[in-house]
């Protein structure tokens, strides 16, 4: 399943994003732009970068994946139904009543979930955690944490920044979904943490800025961790918030989507036509 | 009564290190208060298996349920309050509802630091815990059910809270093993039940004996299991006497007496008082002085029973 095929990884996302269309019309709404934000590093991460196996999901020395931002739920659903961590069909019952899919992920209630996200603020925590577990263990496991720009606000992530930094846990790699946008508006103008990496490089991290939908340099970067041994790694992706439907794109009113069957209609047809310019 | 006493915090640590020679996946998690909860002896033994992670609460509860899902069994203990009302939203998602296998142990609670106040009182753990799906919550009476509920607590599998004062606890009780979930009847009586939880129940002993010795029988239950509660118990002493009172060292609402009252209320109607702190922020004090005007010495319980029975 894995690959390192640029090509073929930019395939999958637009794939996975066709599935995140599938669970928006299933439950009638959805947070499509944050997923879209990050699908194509979640992309990465599981078709590229983690040792998984999606038919012994909790094998020892698995590296783990928690989506802190757990509002952005869908981009994993998608990614692991693609990985075949579960039936396709699934995905038509998001947002059901006792659906395994909730909007925000339950680690009980589908193989590859690691964490029950949703309130923001509570991934990195966790993933110190498990960091320290792995090392503990000396499986070299990795764990990787996607946290959104706006959720940075949550000063439980600057408990586990001085934390991961303190353990030099080089075995945490964390994406900071950096979207730009948040419900209100501008991250920026909301609450600005910025320069974000340089924060980061204050606790005693190492950072690195990418273009958080361009597969190559997500690539590119996954295999470049850890940045500086002995410490935690931080990836600045800078990403379009509702990428992979040109409405949606760097608007704010897409962090939630309601779609008509008009609008439906529209983003189905741009990812056909995108996957159909793909196959050559 | 005179009861052989015990350090509660030597008890914690001399447990926590005895099981961890048996179970490897024991670690310790500390806001800088692991070595003030007696943990030195196994900081000394593991230190590859404590994590220190400063004055961060919520970081404190995460990084426990992180290193529970690597098979671990994180004890994380620190104050009362620092345990559960400051990272209460962690310790509801991250502990409760990911039903990690993490041992909260919040020490110093009631008004333990009752010269220093309100702000490192802990009142409403109980209260704020039960709200969270699944969680165990333990208040050993004494020296020898601190050292059972400490082992079955690190035995068993899920999510527990243990709440615990650090003053000097007495012997009360033969040492044994610690039921998780049962009550036991300390004294049969038929005037009126007591049922209790936790280090101030000495107290209730002690009024025990005073009123039997003026002629009124109470019935004692012991209750080191507050969530999930012993309903069976409960049911039968509102059945055998007819008038419950309840003695915590916590607030009123949300602690033992509010358990009390639900079960009664649905399945076994009779009147019950609630003794415990009345809901105001108290003056910091010493001790003695905060027990006796929350009326739970054991002359305040006695007085109280009295006017219970007399007016119900």
């Amino acid at each position: 399943m894995k690959t390192d095929d640029i090509r073929e990884l930019e395939r999958i996302a637009a794939r996975c994003r066709q599935n995140v269309l599938r669970m928006v019309r299933a439950n009638g709404s959805g947070h499509l732009g944050p997923a879209y934000s990050c699908i194509d590093i979640v992309t990465a991460l599981y078709f590229h970068a983690m040792n998984i196996d999606p038919q012994n999901p909790k094998k020892e020395d698995r590296d783990i994946f928690i989506l802190s931002a757990g509002h952005k739920g869908m981009a994993q659903y998608a990614v692991l139904a693609e990985a075949g961590f579960f039936d396709k069909s699934l995905l038509d019952t998001f947002g059901h009543f006792k659906s395994p899919l909730p909007g925000h992920p339950d680690m009980h209630k589908l193989p590859g979930i690691e964490a029950s996200t949703g309130s923001l603020g509570h991934g990195m925590n966790i993933a110190c955690g498990v960091a320290l577990g792995k090392r503990q263990d000396g499986l070299g496991s990795r764990v990787f944490v996607i946290v959104g720009d706006g959720e940075l606000a949550e000063g439980s992530n600057w408990e586990a920044a001085a934390i991961a930094a303190h353990y030099r846990l080089d075995n945490l790699v964390l994406f900071l979904d950096h979207n730009g946008l948040q419900i209100s508006g501008k991250t920026k103008d909301v609450m600005s943490f910025e320069p974000i990496a340089k924060h980061f490089e204050g606790f005693g991290w190492a950072a690195r800025e990418i273009d958080g939908n361009n597969m190559a340099e997500i690539v590119a970067a996954i295999d470049s961790v850890p940045f500086e041994k002995g410490k935690p790694s931080l990836i600045v992706a800078n990403t379009i918030k509702g990428k992979g439907f040109s409405r949606a794109e760097n608007q704010v009113g897409y962090h939630y989507w309601n779609p008509s069957a008009e609008e439906m209609a529209l983003a189905e047809k741009e990812l056909e036509d995108l996957l159909m310019g793909m196959r050559t | 009564m005179n009861y052989e006493m015990f350090d509660a915090k030597k008890i914690i640590g001399e447990v926590t290190a005895a099981e961890a020679d048996l179970n490897p996946g024991i670690v310790v998690v500390s806001t800088d208060s692991a070595p003030r909860t007696g943990m030195g002896e196994f900081i000394a033994k593991y230190p590859d298996r404590y994590y220190e992670v400063g004055i961060m609460e919520q970081a404190g509860a995460g990084v426990s349920a992180g290193l529970a899902t690597t098979s671990k069994t994180p004890v994380f203990c620190a104050p009362a309050p620092f345990t559960t009302a400051r990272p209460f939203e962690m310790f509801k998602i991250d502990i409760g509802y990911m039903r990690q296998n993490v041992k909260v142990i919040g020490r110093n609670c009631g008004f333990n630091y009752s010269d220093l106040g309100p702000t490192h009182f802990g009142l409403e753990d109980m209260a704020l815990v039960r709200l969270i799906p699944g969680v165990v919550i333990l208040a050993p009476m004494d020296a020898s059910q601190l050292r059972g509920a400490m082992r079955a607590m690190l035995r068993c599998e899920g999510p527990v809270y243990l709440r615990i004062g650090t003053a000097p606890i007495p012997k009360i009780f033969d040492d044994g093993d610690f039921e998780i979930g049962k009550g036991f009847v300390v004294r049969e009586g038929s005037d009126v039940a007591i049922i209790t939880t936790g280090e101030i129940s000495r107290n209730v002993f002690e009024a025990a004996e005073k009123l039997a010795a003026e002629g009124i029988n109470v019935m004692v239950v012991a209750m080191p299991t507050v969530s999930p509660i012993d309903e069976e118990l409960v049911i039968r002493a509102a059945r055998q006497t007819g008038r419950i009172i309840t003695v915590e060292e916590h607030f009123v609402v949300g602690g033992l007496g509010s358990a009390v009252c639900e079960v009664c209320a649905e399945s076994s109607p009779v009147p019950v008082k609630r003794l415990g702190v009345p809901m105001e922020f108290l003056s910091a004090g010493q001790y003695t002085d905060l027990v006796k005007h929350c009326k739970l010495d054991a002359d305040g319980i006695a007085e109280t029973v009295k006017a219970f029975i007399n007016n119900p």
